[in-house]
This record gives structure tokens, sequence and C-alpha cells, in this order.
């Protein structure tokens, strides 16, 4: 219950789209963020408004986390997730 | 179009500042950044309903400058915007720089010669551009004032520089936000989308003296890394074929598989399909007639951010016989375009 998964979505070349053969994905434990990152994660699946999708072309990025009531998801615009979540994806061709 | 700043968001910020388990440096400096932010937003909001009311009371906007200034910004592998000022970019020892700096003026020159448009905001705003941004960062964008590009990771994709298109597709973002304004979401988000993808293409054949049978329509071909070549993929979407398996990120092709809640690069198939039919249908240079009439759509009618896509074909229908009247096969092949889109 303590990892997050993360998915980078859409940008120019359509990250993830249905059908898309370019996908990024990783995780990360919240053992390994610092208090700064965690809170800031935590916040983002508080918040329900996150301004929009963001500007034309910018990445999105899927975070869901494990809770006591099951799976929890959240989709953000790139700016406001943390670096070091950021930093946890690879790109990868299937 | 919502243009979203590039900021922590404020309750992220406020609960920084408040929380006790930080340093009081990182909790003054949240603190600090949340009263700035609050500010940024008040500025951007400004701007953004200036940039609206001038357009709606018609009033012509006053001109910067004849031509746009070009600048170039290093990020040095950072995420940091814009970047350090390149000095004389045209003549950098760093051909990333040399790369954009030409090829955003030739864009601008493109706007200008085929389009009449001064720059992207048509008063001559400057054309800023940052390179070298994050660590083979697999992506280019506009993110409301500039171009940001990403050097790939050398394998899925190279320089995002490195494809005319993709400068072509970027700018044309930008003049989308200063004219029809779409919203990056719903059918206004796939027409946004494709605007950038068919100015994109438009600009990449114009550069090549290609016309519309002889050019390959295919965006992203020219920054296709070595890993995707091996595996057969030629380009990123395919105008003349949205769902080509040659692409990395095929799309419909039929206005009628489009839900809610799809991603633009998805949802522009249809219109790219349409443009780039109505282009092969007519034959000639793409830029010079159903190009012409795409920019009237775009520029000529003021905001309409929640705009429909049969709306948007509507309005081609309709200035296909304003504007080419004497010449029905126009107005022919645009409607053989949207046709085959399923519109």
């Amino acid at each position: 219950m303590d990892r997050i998964t993360i998915e980078r979505l859409g940008g120019f070349a359509g990250f993830g789209l249905p059908g898309s053969r370019i996908k990024s994905r990783g995780d990360v434990a919240l053992s390994e963020l610092s208090p700064a990152d965690r809170s800031a994660v935590a916040a983002l699946f508080e918040r329900k408004d996150h301004g929009g999708p963001g500007p034309p072309d910018a990445f999105r990025y899927r975070l869901t986390r494990q809770t006591t009531q099951g799976s929890e998801t959240v989709e953000v615009p790139e700016h406001v997730v943390p670096e070091a979540i950021r930093n946890r994806v690879k790109d990868v061709l299937e | 179009m919502r243009c979203t700043c590039c900021i922590v968001p404020a309750d992220v910020l406020e609960r920084l500042a408040r929380d006790p388990d930080l340093s009081d440096e990182v909790r003054s400096a949240s603190a600090r950044t949340l009263k700035l932010s609050a500010r940024m937003r008040e500025l951007r909001f400004h701007a953004a309903e200036l940039t609206s009311l001038a357009t709606l009371s018609g009033l012509p906007p006053v001109e910067l400058a004849s031509a746009p200034a070009i600048t170039v910004h290093d990020c040095k592998h950072t995420q940091t915007l814009p970047g350090a000022l390149v000095a004389r970019p045209g003549s950098s020892a760093d051909p990333t720089a040399t790369r954009t700096s030409k090829e955003t003026a030739r864009v601008a020159e493109f706007f200008r010669k085929v389009f009449d448009r001064n720059s992207i905001d048509n008063a001559g705003m400057t054309m800023m551009s940052s390179i070298h941004y994050g660590v083979k960062y697999n992506n280019a964008m506009w993110n409301g004032t500039q171009m940001v590009y990403g050097d790939g990771d050398g394998a899925i994709f190279l320089d995002f520089t490195g494809g005319n298109d993709v400068m072509g597709h970027e700018l044309t973002h930008g003049v989308t936000q200063y004219s029809l304004q779409l919203a990056y979401s719903g059918d206004a988000g796939g027409l946004n989308e494709s605007m950038s993808d068919c100015f994109g293409a438009m600009f990449r054949q114009w550069e090549a003296g290609q016309d519309a049978k002889a050019a390959d329509w295919l965006i992203g071909h020219d920054i296709m890394g070595p890993t995707a070549k091996t595996k057969g993929y030629t380009c990123l979407r395919d105008m003349a074929d949205p769902g080509d398996p040659h692409c990395l990120a095929p799309q419909p092709a039929k206005y009628s598989e489009i839900t809610p809640g799809m991603d633009p690069h998805y949802t522009s198939g249809p219109p790219n399909l349409a443009f780039c039919a109505a282009c092969k249908a007519l034959g000639g240079k793409s830029w010079e007639t159903i190009g012409q009439l795409w920019y009237k759509a775009l520029t000529g009618f003021g905001p309409s951010p929640n705009m429909k896509m049969k709306d948007f074909a509507a309005r081609t229908r309709k200035l296909a016989t304003q504007m080419y009247g004497s010449t029905p096969a126009v107005a022919s092949a645009v409607d053989k375009g949207w046709k085959q889109a399923g519109l």
C-alpha cells in the first residue's frame, strides 16, 4: 500500500493512447520520497481540480495508490507533479 | 483556451508552508511562492481577458514589430524555463540552437508569405523557444507563451527540433491560442491538435516545394529514432491513413469513433484526414487553396473555445463556396474530405 504507480500520458507523440505503441510507466515507494514530496503527492490525490488539461502537447500523469478502500487514481498535468515522481517513468516501445 | 500556469498549485504550497515536518527554509520558500503565484495567476488571467476583448472588439492588434524577434534559450537539461539565452543562435556551435533559430524564422516566413500573418499573434510577437529541456525528454510543447523542445532519448525519438513539422505544429498552437482559442478537450481539443498537424504538414510541404499528391502526410517522420525505425514505425501519425499500423500512435479515421474524454492527439484523426483528403482531391499545393480556407476558418471569426467538429466542417464548406465560388472543385474537395471522415 505504500507504492504509487505512475503512467505518463499524452504529449506530442501521444503516449499511452488507445492503440499507441509507446508507453511510459514507473512506480515509487512512498518511503523513497522526501517529506515534501510525500506531502505534495498526497495533496494531488486530495485536490479535485488541477486547473484543466494543461498546455498543448504537455504530458499528463496518472497516479494510482492503494488504500484501505481500494485503489485510487488521479490524472494531473505534468507541471504539478514533483520531479521525484516524473523521474521514475521509463519510455518504452511495445 | 484555458492556459494553465506551470507552477505548483496553491493548496500544495499552503500545505507545504504549514507542514511541521519541513524545515523553516522550505516552509518560508513555499509561503513566498504562494504569494508570487497568486499575482502571476492574476496577470495571466487578465492578459487572456485582454486578448479575448481585443479580438471580440474587432480592433486590430497594435503591432509590436514588423517581424518577430526569434530567441533561443538553453535549458541545459533542466526543466527550468525559459533557460539561458543563447547569444547569436544562428551561428551557435550547438546544432540544435542553430536549427531551432533557422526553422522558427522559416515558420514565421511561412505564415507571413502564405497567410499574411505577422508572427503567432499577428502583431510581431517574439517567438521564443527553449531547447535541451529535461533529460532525454521525449516531447515538445507550446506552454502558452513559448515553444519547448526535448532532445529525445536517441532510441525511440531523435531531437524534436529535427522535425520541421514538429516546429510548425507547436507554433500553430500559439496561432490557435490567439485566434479561434480552441479548448484542449472534447471536439475542440481534437480540432486544436488537428490545426497544428495541418499547418505543421503544410509548412513541411512548403519548405520542400511539394504538392499534396507528392507529400507523405506523415507527422513526426524526421524524429523517429533507430529503435522505432527498426520495428517498422515511420511516423507518429499519418494524416492520409490515421489508423495505419506504421504509426506509433494510430488514430480513428471516422468521427463516429470518437467518444468523450479522449486525448486530443487521438481525436485529431478525423479532421486530419478531412484536410488531407480535401487537399489531395483538389490537387496542387496544400497551402494555396485548402490551406487558405482552413486559415480563414481558424482566424476569421473570433474565439470559439468549445467548437464542435461538425461546426468547423460546416464553416469550411461555407467558406469554400464564398471564397472560391467560381471554382466548384474546391467545395467538392472540401465536402469529399469531410465525408471521408464521417462528417
